[in-house]
């Protein structure tokens, strides 16, 4: 069955002719997805396990840690979120998202079993291969630990197969206890061998029994971690001001702008540099990003 | 090349040629807007579909209102529909009329944009194929006809253009004088075209008539800028907080008419039109001129003042599509200055960047301004 769209209405019919034009696996149109699994991570953050209904869709997928998606719920509309999971785990993909408007409110509604539009994986990546020897710092504050999530534990795994990495930091803040996400693996980030896991939480957001750092995180990454700059390269994701922040105090610490990256979360609608809204100058977050060097990034004019 | 002549007057019969020929043709046509028999009617030049060549006003007039740009690129269109049934969801096709067609009575400018929404829409662009542009692309043949009479807001010379230019034609035709117009065959398409015509055309082609006719016509255009600076002083990412960002585009109201009748502006939204359990996704345009644009989830927005949308859209035509599409952004129909509400003119700017460009030391944005 297939509808057919003229001047003069829509029908349903049983096929098609050739004067005009049939969307089948189009460049819109997304691949079907079941949920798992659902977790809710803190107030209002939900991450979904996400599985291919079509097994040759799954057998031909593959992404890279840093890409995104467009996900949609059927009815609402799509929204752009990281994989948040790592490809070294490839049985299934998650995503994590706070509640913020339609369409990530209908995800919301959605349970294990229901379906999802997924289409991806999209963008650029975090460079790995350039990290090999160095100490990697992950800076992030909120809901911006899943993209660093994907890629912490690329590395760990990768680093755990031949140690192609040196010395893992995590370093993450949200504005209470509370709505720090992924708390399970945080700890188990924590005890871990030659990882550092430092939890920071903003002023006023601590409880009686917290153990974490209290303040913002630029402060607390310039004050009370202060990482040695040395073969370490610092990866940063978060609010627009936080990175602003978080790549002035690195270079106070002696951070060159090619040892800072970053990922940009700029509005999109299609993900493949057509709709023209995520774009910085004549740079397209979702073609030639999100991935960014601080080196990139002030190259760019003044747009995000 | 091939050659020859057509008299004006046969331009009906074409019209009539190519419909028996089973093609739709679309052509300018006096279109009734607004209230179609109520008191606030108004004629306006359309691109519309036409039937017969006793109704149609090709060469008469200037641009039609709408350009060939949603011809192509559809204001509005279900990409796939879809249904849920309990907790799966079923994708169904959704098939887009679109017969061979023929748009004849193009004007350069409209037909140099084709070239550049296609570096957007085809698989130049990162690999990804709008296939809902490119098959239209692919069915729709052009016949271009050169202007005669520019009007003031008119600038397609000032961007490597001129009105008898034939990019991005199949066929193209240009008066010279005597009730003839001078026939070119520009492609493949075009040749095709030419054959359904070929009882109407006669012999050669008159060059010299052509060129001489072109030469007056571009006499005739007063709004002349200089736009060759342009490109070298956006790359130059300082001057993206140039003070007369804001100077000259405060007075811009966010509309996005500019945009809407810009032959070259590509930006869509994407939603669900939903009924029920079942409803399309739906792409259709949308403008950087909108303050919800380009507005994050979190509350923050990168162009969060007029100004810097309408200094995304300038920086659009003269920066990206040259930059990154590496085709022309800017056609100079002059549209975008003929719809704007309030004057706001893309050639002050263009004025002002040259102006800028001669003199670097002129003025100087305030570095404590906020």
């Amino acid at each position: 069955m297939i509808y057919h769209v003229s001047p003069t209405g829509v029908s349903l019919k049983d096929e098609t002719n050739n004067k005009g034009i049939t969307s089948v696996s189009n460049i819109y149109q997304p691949d079907l997805m079941t949920i798992t699994k659902v977790i809710q991570e803190a107030p209002g953050i939900k991450t979904f396990h996400l599985q291919f209904q079509d097994e040759n869709v799954a057998k031909n997928f593959s992404f890279q840690t840093g890409q995104f998606g467009e996900y949609s719920a059927f009815g609402a509309g799509e929204s752009t979120f990281c994989i948040a999971s790592s490809p070294t785990r490839p049985d299934h993909i998650e995503c994590c998202f706070r509640e913020t408007g339609k369409n990530t409110a209908a995800l919301a509604n959605l349970t294990e079993g229901d379906t999802i539009g997924f289409r991806g994986p999209y963008g650029n990546t975090f460079p790995l291969d350039d990290w090999k020897g160095k100490n990697l710092i992950f800076i992030g504050g909120g809901i911006a630990l899943p993209p660093l999530r994907s890629v912490i534990w690329n590395c760990l795994d990768l680093r755990e197969q031949d140690g192609r990495f040196e010395h893992i930091s995590v370093i993450y803040g949200a504005k209470t206890v509370q709505d720090l996400v992924y708390k399970r693996e945080l700890e188990e980030w924590d005890q871990m061998d030659n990882v550092t896991m430092v939890k920071t939480v903003d002023p006023g957001g601590e409880t009686e029994d917290w153990d974490g750092h209290v303040g913002f995180v630029p402060h607390v990454l310039e004050n009370e971690v202060k990482p040695d700059p040395e073969n370490t390269i610092a990866i940063v994701c978060g609010p627009p001001i936080m990175i602003k922040f978080t790549f002035e105090a690195l270079e106070r610490l002696g951070f060159k702008q090619d040892q800072m990256v970053t990922t940009m979360e700029n509005r999109m609608k299609c993900g493949i540099g057509k709709c023209g809204r995520c774009n910085i100058g004549s740079v397209y977050v979702c073609i030639d990003g999100p991935v960014f060097t601080a080196t990139e990034l002030a190259a760019l004019p003044n747009d995000f | 090349m091939k050659t020859a002549t057509l008299n004006k007057s046969d331009i009906g019969k074409c019209i009539d040629l190519l419909v028996q020929a089973d093609l739709r043709v679309i052509a300018p046509r006096l279109q009734p807007q607004l209230d179609e028999d109520g008191p606030d009617s108004i004629d306006v030049l359309t691109f519309t579909e036409v039937k017969s060549g006793d109704d149609h006003q090709v060469g008469e007039g200037l641009l039609p209102l709408n350009g060939v740009k949603e011809f192509l690129f559809a204001k509005h269109e279900p990409l796939f529909a879809y249904e849920k049934r309990g907790k799966k969801i079923e994708i169904i096709p959704v098939h887009h009329e679109y017969p061979q067609t023929v748009i004849i009575g193009v004007r350069p400018c409209d037909a140099a944009s084709i070239a550049s929404l296609e570096s957007v829409f085809s698989d130049a662009n990162a690999g990804f194929e709008d296939p809902f542009f490119t098959e239209r692309r692919s069915r729709t043949t052009f016949i271009t006809y050169s202007c005669t009479a520019p009007d003031s807001s008119c600038f397609c010379t000032s961007v490597n253009l001129s009105p008898d230019s034939a990019k991005g034609s199949d066929l193209h035709l240009t008066e010279i004088g005597d009730g003839r117009l001078h026939v070119e065959v520009i492609t493949k398409a075009g040749e095709a075209v030419a054959k359904q015509l070929q009882d109407l055309l006669e012999g050669e082609g008159d060059r010299g008539a052509r060129e001489k006719a072109g030469a007056e016509v571009t006499e005739k255009l007063t709004r002349i800028r200089d736009s060759a600076p342009i490109m070298d002083w956006l790359m130059d990412t300082a001057n993206f907080d140039d003070e007369m960002w804001q100077r000259l585009g405060e007075k811009c109201i966010g509309c996005g008419a500019c945009t809407f009748v810009c032959p070259t502006c590509h930006c869509f939204d994407i939603v669900d039109e939903n009924k029920g359990s079942k409803g399309y996704r739906v792409k259709f345009w949308d403008s950087c001129q909108f303050d919800h644009f380009t507005l994050h989830a979190s509350g923050h927005n990168p162009r969060d003042w007029q100004y810097k949308r309408y200094r995304n859209r300038f920086n659009c035509k003269f920066k990206i599509y040259p930059e990154k599409f590496e085709t022309p952004g800017c056609v100079g129909c002059g549209r975008c200055i003929r719809a704007c509400p309030v004057n706001l003119d893309i050639t002050e700017y263009m004025a002002e960047v040259a102006h800028k460009a001669a003199n670097p030391n002129a003025m100087k944005a305030d570095p404590d301004f906020e």
